[in-house]
């Protein structure tokens, strides 16, 4: 599903290089959901960005559900992005002048999808949310856990082969983080492969797989049981 | 086509969007009337005169000296400009076309003080007239040297034939311009005048007034102390004898004034400097505008880029190309320019009623309008088009960023 091997990313200026990734190794399968955690400026994001192709890599190996990313321009990018990935981000990122079924409608207009097949989408993903019978307010008329479930169900609209969540419950208090990671577990239970950045242990305890990331590299890989392990400072155990 | 949720979204920021348009209105409907009032002016100042403008000049006398017989020394100067090599013809004239100054009065082809008449131009002329203005006897004939009369300032009769030109055959005959030749019209309620000739073209002194190609020629020498006399020459020969004219009568006889020797090219750049003028105002005022739309449009857009920078990015992470992000900005863009430019015709419409009632200019031609429409739909998409590249090149990644 996803396979990288070896990716380097480097931040070059006129007088620093910094080294974001090094050596980012890490093969998910399909149907997994994968929590990645990490302390601030270990690379999470970077590695989120460039397993969501919003940015390039500087050297190694990625092939998304079998492509070779490596040589795609900007378009093809963008197109793999609206086929095969689903966004969830911290912030939400709704667009706030939209209501949600256009909010949720965003990434189906940049395929060539008739609106039929559109709004039947858009109304199947917002029933998914619990949020079917809102979809003409605006975002800012919705609690934080009812825009994050919007911006899930843009992410699920497209149907992708993957999510890739940032921080998807950062935002939010427990009991509606708590809400959000249930809709995403079952989301899972159906078949799609999920990747979540975290700062959360308890919410990485809950997944079936956890990764660490630290100084770029991948330190930890392992499968969360109890007790918890402090992931982000555990020694390496694992090749 | 993203048209719904992009008017949705200016719905709920209708501000920036509303004045930009209303800018764009105000806009069009400044240029597009002066763009109309400009062409207006251009077509007037393209008007032909109807004389030979390249080759004429003309000059203008003033008897001082208590010797200073008009009725011997005007003969006399104009067989001396007549005999020099270059000279067409001359002719004694009490004005000219586009000189600003000169007679009118009106024309009926019924006699008696209820009769409606015609305005005309008037020139007295002789029979050199028709040479030395060069212009085209279409009908009819000359005026013989013995129909000319003597003229003076008190005469309050008139010569018994005329020359006129076609435009005022037409006017006086319902069209039929060729019915005025031989017939008698009358000047001054009961004066008849037999209608001798016809010629094509020859303008009035006054280029705003809207009978001016309605003009009639009198067989008439005047005097009246004072005067100008139309000197036509052949191609290329105007400059030399313009100084040679003025230096030959001066040392003829120096008892009357040679002023303002002007050639007709002269003559027509003073006759249309308010034209000119008035042009290049609003030449500017129209660069002026489209300008500070221009900039106004470019501001709004930046404004919305960095505004909506985060919404960039996410759109870009959820599969918008390039291309997709430009033709937004274009799009949107071209929405707000659209209600801008169909406010804008409304008000053209209307602020073009106002100056032909007002200031009675001539009504807007239909295809103003839309033209105006197209000139700004392009000029909202090049303003818009820099801070659309922008906006494009904004990186996915933005999306995973918090600002």
């Amino acid at each position: 599903m996803l396979k990288m091997s070896n990716i380097k990313k480097v931040f070059r200026t006129e007088v620093v290089e910094t080294h974001a990734l090094r050596d980012f190794s890490l093969h998910v399968k399909e149907g997994e959901f994968v929590a990645v955690t990490g302390p601030s400026g270990s690379g999470k994001t970077t590695f989120l960005n460039i397993a969501g192709l919003l940015e390039t890599f500087t050297d190694g190996d990625y092939l998304l559900d079998g492509v070779d990313v490596r040589n795609l321009n900007d378009n093809q990018r963008s197109q793999l992005r609206n086929e095969k990935i689903g966004f969830i981000f911290q912030s939400f990122n709704l667009i706030p002048d939209l209501n949600l079924f256009d909010n949720v409608d965003v990434p189906l207009r940049y395929r060539t999808m008739n609106s039929k097949e559109r709004k039947e989408r858009i109304e199947h993903a917002l029933e998914t949310v619990g949020l079917v019978n809102r979809m003409k307010h605006i975002p800012s008329q919705l609690s934080g856990g009812q825009q994050q479930r919007v911006a899930i169900a843009r992410a699920l609209a497209g149907s992708p082969r993957f999510l890739l969540a940032d921080e998807p419950t950062g935002n939010l208090d427990s009991e509606m983080a708590e809400s959000v990671m249930s809709l995403l577990e079952d989301i899972n239970s159906k078949g799609t492969t999920i990747i979540m950045v975290t700062h959360d242990l308890k919410l990485a305890q809950r997944t079936p797989r956890a990764i660490a990331v630290k100084d770029g590299r991948v330190t930890e890989l392992s499968h969360v049981v109890e007790p918890v392990i402090d992931i982000a400072t555990a020694k390496p155990a694992m090749a | 086509m993203q048209i719904r949720p992009i008017l949705s979204a200016l719905s709920r920021n209708k501000t920036g969007a509303i004045l930009i348009a209303l800018q764009i209105a105000l806009t069009m409907t400044i240029i597009v009337n002066s763009v109309f009032m400009i062409q207006d002016r251009r077509g007037q100042m393209d008007r032909a005169s109807g004389i030979d403008e390249a080759n004429t000049f003309i000059y203008s006398y003033s008897g001082f000296a208590e010797d200073f017989n008009e009725k011997t020394q005007i003969p006399e100067d104009l067989n001396y400009i007549r005999q020099l090599p270059g000279v067409v013809d001359a002719v004694q004239t009490n004005s000219a076309p586009l000189t600003g100054g000169g007679w009118s009065m009106g024309l009926a082809t019924e006699q008696g003080a209820d009769a409606d008449g015609v305005g005309t131009a008037i020139y007295f002329v002789d029979s050199h007239g028709l040479d030395a203005f060069g212009v085209n006897l279409l009908a009819g004939r000359n005026f013989t040297p013995d129909e000319v009369i003597w003229r003076e300032r008190s005469e309050t009769k008139w010569p018994g034939q005329g020359i006129i030109t076609k435009e005022l055959a037409s006017d006086m005959f319902d069209g039929d311009w060729q019915a005025a030749l031989g017939k008698t019209v009358f000047i001054a309620e009961t004066h008849p005048i037999n209608i001798v000739g016809i010629v094509e073209k020859m303008q009035a002194p006054w280029n705003g007034w809207n009978g001016i190609e309605r003009t009639l020629l009198f067989p008439s020498q005047l005097l009246f102390g004072s005067g100008r006399v139309m000197v036509r020459t052949e191609p290329g020969e105007r400059d030399r004898l313009m100084r040679e004219v003025e230096e030959g009568l001066v040392a003829n006889y120096d008892g009357r004034l040679i002023r303002r020797v002007q050639s007709m090219e002269e003559i027509r750049e003073n006759s249309y400097r308010n034209h000119n003028g008035m042009n290049t105002i609003l030449t500017t005022l129209i660069v002026c505008l489209t300008v500070i739309t221009a900039l106004g449009i470019v501001g709004l857009a930046s404004f919305s880029v960095n505004r909506r920078k985060k919404q960039i990015g996410t759109r870009r992470a959820l599969g918008a190309r390039k291309i997709d992000i430009m033709r937004y900005f274009m799009l949107e863009n071209f929405l707000i320019t659209s209600f801008g430019v169909i406010v804008g015709a409304g008000m053209t419409i209307g602020l073009n009623m106002l100056l032909v009632n007002a200031l009675d200019l001539p009504k807007l031609d239909w295809y103003y309008v839309p033209a105006g429409m197209v000139v700004l739909w392009l000029i909202g998409q090049l303003a818009v088009y820099g801070p659309a590249k922008k906006a494009c090149q904004i990186s996915p990644a933005l999306a995973t960023r918090s600002v």
